[in-house]
């Protein structure tokens, strides 16, 4: 089975986050970058899927739009397995919408006619949530979103869907098809040395989006970035413990209302 | 008064029956020593070249070789009595190598040492003493190991053993009964061929049982690698470590064949003595069980039929057993070396392991909390960052700059220094040093953060550090040279001790009413840098130091090392509970540590005890407790 894994390059998780002079975009000149949190999934999965499969011809390629520093977060998925990859090169990932992103992942994905992509559910700066279901509208295939396990089948898959409080579903969808992954489904692998070292000689093809022949003007255009309002609404509830504990379980019911 | 004693009778002629008979017997005892040392030498000799290894400095190597080896003094110091004995053994061996010389010499009438002559004479009685020395110890020996039987030479008797102690028993009785029969006398002739007999039984018997220590051990002394926990660095793209017996280096082959199976590494580990899988002999004979069957060309894995994983990762790293070790067997090289063939190939899969891994790749700390959770302590605390011109980078590490114990730490040390005067200042950002994956075996983690930090300390031009963690201060001073040039740094006991006279003595109402204080030697203090004094020297000013039974270099783990605070629950007994158990029994009314993971276990094993539990304090703690209350920041 052949994978495709779309990851995406993001500020490491705790970084503190300046907004840039134009009011666009953070200040990213100090910022440390990782692989987003939930394509770190969807690659752990590819990456079991392969190794479960008997068949020896499985093949994980992951691909990742960006800039020249999205280079290490590539090494990184080759170090933990992936058996080569597609860096699509660009310096104004900033500017493009998710549609103009998925333009770009598909022209890339195509030629390679991959039984499966898997992708993040969603990124951990933007959180649209759309780059994955709009990537398999383009490529023409079925989909399905909030995937924690993955099953190959005789006929095609078996995913397990997460749906709200603690309800699962259950789905079979043929292959090709595109899945987004949600966090927390596998247990993520460490990227070891033997890993890097084997990674030293697999193969990153570098690909413009102009040599993709994508040039598709953005629909949605981002007009301002701004850090949330701090507010903090501390209350000191007077009393004993005992008229505290009761009134703290009052506001609790009928205030924030979570009992 | 020569004259007055007893003269060794030693036959002069020999047949030519007897000739022959003793040719062909040592023949056949040289071939059988040779037939099994020469498979085991082979088996060194084919082991990958040790890539770091260099003879020099040679000055250490000798001085090594003459106090542990020709003076017995680790082997003594360690174990007085069964050391003391031992060591009669051995030097008796060195005083009989020129009588049993000349004791086969003279069959083809060669020798060279006369009974009759001034120095013959003399010599013979100089052996004599060791030989009257050896036989009461090798009797001593037989009865602690087949009478008294220490748990620690194993469950099963050793009939090996059993065989050599009466060989050497028979060698020493028959040399010292030549004295008392007379000369050319059957009587003599008998003893001689016993004594032949014994010795050329006994030849044979030591490459063939752990006997081999005897030509072994003196070498794997002189050549170990010559410093407490020296980690080899790995050479070229395809080493990873202790996978396979490919991966084995001359020097751990040696050592391997070097065990005498005596137990003391075992005696003081952690892991042994809490009912753990791990047992550090069992470690390196399982070594040699590989090395015996498959060799050291096999690409079979190490880790399986003959050492388990869980084992190796029970290692808190603590270094007793390499410590103790008497035949120069350095555990702690193997012990890493198999961790990082199985971290470095994604073969060890743990849950905890790996989520400290993924912590300190994406984030700064093992402690996997958000770098801004330091910012915060900084501001609170009133630390002034680092700019160059203070003196001191005072570093925090995991434990100061998030833990809530290790910042309290780290404001009691402020507080002193403050009273001192010293300046100071703390790095805006600081990584994870990488101890705890540098002891699993994550080489790749390791370099990235020591290269980081190295980079950070450089940009800061930062001269002098003080930490108040030993597993900071070893792995930047030691571990990251590796990588680059660290700056200078102490531990702040050191720090702390050298300004003592400066510090106020906390004095009690009389002698009788001091505060009773136990110190606790933190593993990376004492044994990994030999600090004993500096921290009792400040736990003395605050109160009347006492000593645990196990204290100085027997020091007993409070098991977090080795990366194991942040692993899952320990199986059998918590290592830290054995040693606070121990603490508390002093009678101190104060636990004091120097190590804030000490500390840390320390904490959760006497909550756990429950009411009565002494005060648990780091010495910098103990010293600011007597500052003026004006000298707090």
């Amino acid at each position: 089975m052949k994978i495709v894994v779309a990851i995406k390059q993001v500020r490491e998780r705790d970084a503190q986050v300046r907004i840039d002079a134009a009011g666009k975009w953070i200040e990213e000149g100090d910022l440390q970058f990782a692989l987003n949190e939930s394509d770190a999934y969807a690659l752990e999965e590819a990456l079991q899927l392969k190794e479960k499969s008997a068949a020896a011809d499985g093949e994980v390629i992951v691909v990742s739009a960006g800039p020249e520093r999205v280079g290490t977060t590539i090494r990184e998925a080759l170090a933990k397995g992936a058996d080569r990859a597609i860096h699509i090169d660009c310096d104004d990932l900033g500017q493009r919408d998710a549609l103009g992103v998925a333009h770009l992942l598909a022209a890339a994905i195509k030629p390679e006619s991959p039984d499966l992509v898997l992708t993040g559910l969603q990124s951990e700066d933007l959180g649209l949530g759309q780059t994955g279901v709009i990537l398999a509208e383009l490529l023409g295939l079925p989909h399905a979103t909030l995937i924690l396990h993955v099953e190959k089948t005789e006929t095609g898959l078996t995913v397990k869907r997460e749906l709200e409080e603690g309800w699962f579903q259950s789905i079979d969808l043929p292959t090709p098809a595109v899945l987004t992954i949600q966090s927390g489904g596998n247990k993520l692998r460490y990227a070891t040395l033997m890993g890097i070292k084997r990674a030293k000689t697999k193969e990153v093809r570098r690909v413009t989006a102009a040599e993709l022949g994508v040039d598709t003007p953005p629909v949605v255009v981002l007009e301002q970035v701004t850090l949330p309002q701090k507010q903090k609404s501390t209350q000191i509830l007077d009393g004993t413990a005992k008229e505290a504990a009761a009134a703290l379980v009052e506001k609790l019911k009928f205030e924030v209302r979570v009992l | 008064m020569i004259l007055l004693l007893p003269t060794l009778a030693e036959p002069q002629h020999f047949s030519l029956l007897e000739k022959l008979l003793f040719a062909g017997l040592a023949v056949a005892s040289a071939y059988s020593f040779w037939r099994r040392f020469g498979l085991v030498l082979g088996k060194i000799l084919q082991s990958k070249k040790d890539p770091s290894f260099h003879f020099f400095p040679i000055g250490k190597r000798v001085w090594d070789f003459v106090w542990e080896v020709l003076f017995q003094a680790k082997v003594i110091r360690e174990r007085p009595l069964p050391g003391l004995a031992h060591a009669f053994v051995f030097w008796a061996f060195c005083a009989f190598a020129l009588v049993t010389l000349n004791h086969c010499a003279v069959v083809l009438g060669l020798g060279f040492l006369s009974p009759e002559g001034q120095i013959g004479r003399l010599y013979f009685y100089f052996a004599a003493v060791f030989a009257l020395a050896c036989a009461v110890s090798i009797l001593c020996l037989f009865v602690r190991r087949f009478l008294i039987r220490p748990k620690w030479l194993g469950e099963n008797l050793s009939y090996q053993s059993g065989v050599i102690a009466l060989l050497i028993f028979v060698l020493m009785a028959t040399y010292l009964a030549s004295f008392f029969v007379a000369d050319a006398s059957p009587s003599a002739r008998t003893l001689w061929w016993i004594h032949t007999l014994a010795l050329l039984t006994f030849l044979p018997l030591i490459p063939h049982t752990k006997h081999l220590h005897l030509v072994l051990s003196p070498a794997t002394v002189f050549l170990s690698r010559g410093s407490f926990s020296q980690i080899p660095p790995l050479s070229g793209d395809e080493d990873f470590g202790l996978v396979a017996g490919t991966d084995l280096t001359r020097l751990v082959s040696l050592q391997a064949y070097s065990c005498v199976e005596c137990g003391r590494c075992t005696e003081h580990c952690p892991a042994a003595n809490t009912g753990k899988l791990l047992n550090p002999k069992e470690i390196v004979l399982g070594l040699r069980g590989y090395l015996n069957d498959l060799g050291p060309a096999s690409a079979e894995p190490l880790l399986g039929k003959y050492n388990a994983q869980e084992a190796v990762f029970q290692c808190t790293t603590c270094g007793a057993c390499e410590f103790q070790c008497p035949v120069g067997i350095e555990h702690l090289p193997i012990l890493v070396g198999l961790r990082r063939g199985a971290v470095n190939t994604g073969s060890w899969a743990d849950g905890q392991g790996t989520k400290l891994f993924l912590n300190l790749e994406r984030g700064s700390n093992a402690l996997g909390l958000s770098p801004a959770e330091r910012d915060k302590f900084i501001e609170k605390a009133g630390l002034p960052l680092f700019d160059g011109t203070q003196e001191y980078c005072l570093w925090l590490g995991c434990m100061g700059g998030y833990d809530p114990k290790g910042r309290e730490i780290v404001a009691a040390f402020a507080r002193v220094m403050n009273y001192l005067g010293t300046s100071y200042g703390v790095l805006r950002k600081e990584k994870c040093t990488g101890d705890p994956v540098r002891r699993l075996g994550n080489d790749l983690l390791f370099q990235q953060l020591a290269e980081a930090n190295l980079e950070a300390l450089a940009q800061n031009k930062v001269k002098k550090i003080v930490s108040i963690c030993p597993h900071c201060v070893r792995t930047i001073q030691e571990d990251w040279k590796e990588y680059g040039t660290p700056p200078e740094i102490e531990h702040h006991s050191e720090f702390l001790a050298r300004y003592a006279d400066k510090l106020p003595h906390q004095t009690s109402p009389g002698p009788s009413h001091l505060e009773k204080i136990v110190f606790h030697d933190p593993c990376y203090l004492g044994r990994y840098r030999n600090v004993y004094d500096q921290p009792r020297t400040v736990v003395a000013l605050a109160g009347e130091l006492i000593e645990a039974p196990r204290n100085h270099e027997r020091s007993f783990c409070c098991g977090a090392g080795g990366g194991l605070a942040f692993l899952g629950e320990e199986t059998g007994e918590r290592v830290s509970h054995n040693r606070a158990a121990e603490l508390v029994a002093t009678g101190a009314q104060t636990i004091a540590a120097a190590c804030p993971f000490c500390n840390t276990m320390f904490r959760d094993a006497l909550a756990a005890t429950g009411e009565a539990a002494p005060e648990l304090m780091d010495i910098a703690q103990l010293a600011a407790r007597g500052l003026p209350q004006s000298g707090a920041s």
